[in-house]
């Protein structure tokens, strides 16, 4: 049996409180005062009767709950009996010295002093001691090898800085678990330097040290901290004649009990400080500070947020790549017959859109040509006929390599004058059109808000779908592998999507024209358009930043719509971290980065002579928050797993559920204390009425 | 009552006096007076004009009934024509500071001297002479007996506080040559002294022919002793502390203060003074109205 938190047992010193309450009876501090004591007086005074434990069933009672609660915070746990010989005593000794490298130890002095601990720590290795260095932030690795050499150890500290990651402590104890279980020498330390955030530890999947590790910790965490950080930022971009403007609103966050006045916040774009504003930040408060609008040059802009300078500057800076032409160009073709066009309320609803913004352009059959597809994220059939012939098969071509269409059904999209390759595109639709008006429309029955095109709408009051008319609609017989997303009330298929190679086509059996219904006059049409819009055409929003400790798919980021399916993955790319270190990823194998270091990587693909792709790397915010856990709780686990382990003296981890059980003691203590205060409530009421009917 | 009344008239609560405004103070005793009164004459046939009529009752002498008054009226009436006189009604209030105990919002001293003025307002309704002698372990204040001396009295009432301890019996000795002339006095005191000394005390005023009633007031927390909790008891009038766990002692001091109790009241019957316990928890109507009764039984069956 051990304990979690040993600490706690100091609250048996509150076994003391029934005792005094028992047995001495003490004197309440304020005095009564008497008209005369002349019969008390003469009452013979027993000082004895005081010191007597009058009530010892309630006595016991309340001193064993007590104690239970001091066990139970305590948090006892089960060991295995032990095997191996303990190692602790006399030997040589293997230290793996842990360094926490997380960009939080750049905070004040803390690495300055993280490297004197380890420093101390190097000098109090002995002749026949080894020690590795242990580097660790969201991954850990041995600066060393074990090694008896002092010079090495303190060259390997003196090389290493604070990193941009996050703290987590499981790798680093895997690591020196394995450096440890490796080791033949008989005494094994680990010396643990860290500020023990609480971020690092969630508590659970504890790796185990070998049995008998000690494990020494410097905690470097501050009692008081004062940090202020940019946690995101929001663009509003507008067009107007060609030019793309963005206006760029950063949030901070005050992580400090102390106010901040007059913080300076500086937006830079393409390395040139473009506005600095000063805001005033109340404690532990959140604050947003918006720029004025700026134009976006073509290309990929690199923006900063800088803050003022603070204890931990990592976070005071934030990175983002943003670039103009966010919008869709979609090609709208409307029928090749004369008369006015039916696409005004998609044209009009496409047009407002900003995220992101679409570029329309309408076309009747008869003038289209394969040229008009290229470039196009989507093209929209409006109540159209196929176009036939060659320019048929550049269609299906368009979709095959990652294109969207989208097709609208209307009186004049006859089913029966569809071209021989339009099977691949459409699903057989009947001839005669479905006519509801006699029942004033039908309405939608049925509609999949788990999809992604509905999923806008799942939420309660997001989009009212009861309200728009159906008069008429095509009857559309699904193929296998078609997805219905949404059916009318009398089940036909109202919206149906086939993927076609990498591309997809969205199936509308009605018109988007307001003749066939009136959804275009539905307040539901408008977002209902942009959702239908960006699916078809697999529009996927633009991450202006990554985080450290991400990981970059370099095919995803280089993979053009139009282009070859493969050219991506069979490219070789050159990436270029924000210290200018270079990474040349050859062949299938390597085709991801790891985010390591904050700032703008530039990748670039071998042989290529276009831009370079930005990409923004931010380091993770939940560093800078700085609450610490209890460096005991942490040591302790360790500690009490190394014992657990102590039987076989090998790395073994053990489940999630057997460390549960083994731990989960403490629950049946406090059910106990809980029923022994119920006990005790119950006899010292008794009491209480006997002792009141006595007199 | 406004503020601006006459200090001590506080003290006549009018719910007192509607209780007790149909009884007859009378003084077991005789005394000598000078202006006439509801006493009986100790000399015989000096004035013996009738008086007035009042209801026959169990006790009164059979001889006194006016029988033509019950050839009238068919009932019998006592027809009082003895000469009546006035007496000295002397109110001594104990106002040691045991007397300044209280456990609720009235102490003692505020009950006891609620009960004075009520007496000797009373005492002088009847054209008695008031006084009033107040004492600790010494006489504090002295207002000689006098018809015109209610106001000095409740004034001296008023101003009565506890500031010392008290030693009725030395006190008793002086105040025996106080009273030249016989006295009905009215002793208000908690009684924290030794029962044959109180009576040592009370014989020498009773040896000189003065007529003692005493008036015994203790609070309700003296007679129960309701605490609770171990804590240290400091005595009022010495400032002596002892340790105490009442829980302990509670059913061993109540004997003793009914013991206490039982024994003055017991001497006091046996030496022919009225002796009444008051608990200031009883309504103070209630305590004067049982004591008045009780005076004018004694009176009718003496």
């Amino acid at each position: 049996m051990a304990f979690l938190a040993p600490l706690f047992l100091a609250g048996l010193v509150a076994l003391a409180v029934p005792i005094l309450v028992h047995l001495t009876h003490k004197e309440r501090k304020d005095v009564v005062l008497f008209p005369s004591l002349m019969f008390l007086t003469k009452i013979p005074y027993q000082a004895v009767r005081r010191q007597r434990i009058r009530h010892w069933l309630l006595f016991a009672a309340r001193c064993l709950a007590l104690i239970l609660l001091a066990l139970a915070f305590a948090r006892p746990f089960l060991t295995k009996p032990a095997i191996a010989a303990p190692t602790r005593g006399l030997g040589a000794r293997e230290v793996v010295i842990m360094i926490d490298r997380s960009y939080s130890m750049a905070y004040g002095d803390r690495w300055t002093r993280a490297v004197d601990a380890a420093k101390r720590a190097i000098a109090g290795i002995g002749a026949n001691d080894r020690a590795s260095i242990v580097l660790f932030d969201g991954s850990a690795m041995a600066a060393t090898e074990s090694t008896a050499d002092k010079a090495v150890l303190t060259t390997a500290i003196d090389r290493v800085k604070p990193g941009a990651g996050v703290t987590r402590y499981e790798p680093a104890f895997k690591l020196a678990q394995r450096i440890l279980s490796e080791s033949r020498l008989p005494r094994r330390e680990v010396l643990l330097i860290s500020d023990f955030q609480r971020v690092g530890w969630d508590g659970r999947d504890s790796p185990s040290l070998p049995a008998g590790t000690n494990i020494e910790k410097v905690d470097l965490s501050d009692p008081k901290t004062s940090n202020v950080a940019v946690t995101s930022v929001d663009f509003r971009r507008d067009f107007a004649e060609d030019r793309e403007r963005v206006a760029i609103t950063a949030r901070l966050v005050n992580r400090s009990p102390e106010p901040r006045t007059g913080h300076s916040a500086t937006l830079e774009l393409n390395g040139r400080a473009v506005e600095t504003k000063q805001v005033n930040l109340a404690a532990n408060a959140a604050a947003t500070v918006e720029f004025s609008p700026a134009p976006l040059p073509s290309g990929t802009t690199k923006g900063v947020i800088r803050l003022a300078d603070d204890a931990l500057p990592r976070d005071n800076s934030f990175y983002f790549a943003i670039s103009r032409g966010q919008a869709l160009s979609v090609l709208v073709i409307d029928h090749r017959e004369g008369g006015p066009s039916r696409s005004l309320y998609v044209e009009r609803a496409l047009a407002i859109g900003d995220q992101p913004n679409f570029r329309v352009t309408t076309k009747r059959l008869g003038n289209v040509t394969a040229s008009d597809f290229a470039g196009r994220s989507l093209i929209l059939l409006n109540d159209s006929d196929l176009p036939g012939g060659e320019l048929g098969r550049r269609l299906v071509e368009y979709v095959q390599n990652g294109g969207g269409v989208m097709v609208a059904m209307g009186d004049r999209s006859a089913p029966r004058e569809r071209p021989a390759y339009a099977s691949e595109l459409l699903p057989p639709t009947a001839d005669a059109p479905i006519d509801r008006t006699e029942d004033r429309g039908g309405t939608l029955g049925y509609i999949d808000r788990s999809h992604p095109i509905f999923e806008l709408f799942s939420a309660p009051r997001s989009g009212d779908f009861s309200t728009p008319r159906f008069f008429r609609y095509r009857s559309i017989t699904p193929a296998p592998g078609d997805e219905q997303l949404a059916r009318f009330d009398d089940g036909h298929i109202a919206l149906l999507e086939r993927k076609l190679g990498r591309g997809r086509v969205l199936i509308f059996a009605s018109s988007f024209d307001g003749i066939w219904n009136d959804l275009p006059l539905q307040p539901v049409f408008l977002p209902v358009a942009h959702q239908l819009a960006k699916y078809a055409a697999a529009y996927a929003d633009e991450r202006p930043w990554s985080v450290v400790g991400q990981v970059a798919n370099l095919p995803a980021i280089f993979r053009d719509s139009t282009g070859p399916a493969d050219a991506a993955n069979s490219a070789d790319y050159v990436a270029v971290a924000p210290s200018g270190e270079r990474t040349r990823l050859e062949g299938t194998a390597k085709r991801s980065v790891e985010l390591t270091e904050q700032g703008f990587y530039e990748l670039q693909r071998s042989g290529s002579r276009g831009e370079p792709r930005t990409l923004a790397v931010n380091v993770d915010l939940a560093e800078s928050d700085m609450a610490a856990v209890e460096p005991q709780l942490l040591t302790g686990a360790m500690v009490a797993r190394a014992g657990a382990d102590s039987a076989s003296s090998s790395v073994e981890a053990s489940t999630p559920a057997e460390a549960e059980r083994r731990q989960g003691f403490w629950w049946y203590l406090l059910a106990a204390v809980l029923l022994l205060l119920v006990g005790e409530t119950l006899l010292s009421n008794q009491l209480s009425r006997r002792i009141a009917v006595s007199r | 009552m406004s503020s601006n009344a006459l200090p001590g008239l506080q003290f006549l609560d009018p719910a007192v006096l509607a209780r007790i405004g149909n009884l007859e103070l009378v003084a077991r005793t005789v005394v000598e007076g000078f202006l006439g009164g509801l006493h009986r004459s100790p000399h015989l046939g000096t004035s013996i004009d009738f008086a007035e009529h009042r209801q026959y009752m169990p006790g009164d002498d059979i001889r006194r009934i006016d029988w033509r008054l019950y050839g009238r009226v068919d009932r019998y009436y006592i027809k009082e024509y003895e000469a009546d006189t006035n007496t000295n009604f002397s109110v001594l209030l104990d106002v040691s500071k045991s007397m300044s105990f209280g456990s609720g919002a009235t102490t003692k001293l505020d009950y006891a001297r609620t009960l004075a003025a009520c007496l000797a307002y009373f005492s002088n309704q009847q054209r008695d002479r008031v006084g009033l002698i107040t004492f600790d372990e010494d006489i504090v204040e002295i207002v000689p007996p006098s018809a015109k001396h209610l106001p000095n009295v409740l004034h001296a009432l008023a101003r009565a506080a506890p500031a010392r301890g008290g030693n009725i019996e030395r006190v008793f000795r002086k105040l025996n040559e106080q009273f030249k002339r016989r006295s009905m006095l009215l002793i208000i005191s908690d009684f924290y002294e030794n029962p044959e000394k109180i009576m040592d005390a009370f014989a020498q005023l009773r040896g000189r022919g003065n007529d003692l009633m005493a008036m015994h007031i203790l609070d309700t927390a003296e007679l129960e002793f309701p605490y609770d909790g171990a804590t240290s008891f400091e005595d009022i009038e010495t400032g002596e502390r002892i340790p105490v766990i009442p829980e302990y002692l509670r059913d061993k001091y109540r004997t003793m203060i009914r013991a206490h109790v039982a024994e003055i009241e017991r001497l006091c019957g046996d030496q022919g003074v009225d002796y009444w316990l008051f608990d200031t928890s009883m309504p103070l109507d209630y305590a004067l109205f049982a004591f008045l009764s009780r005076r004018q039984f004694l009176t009718r069956v003496r």
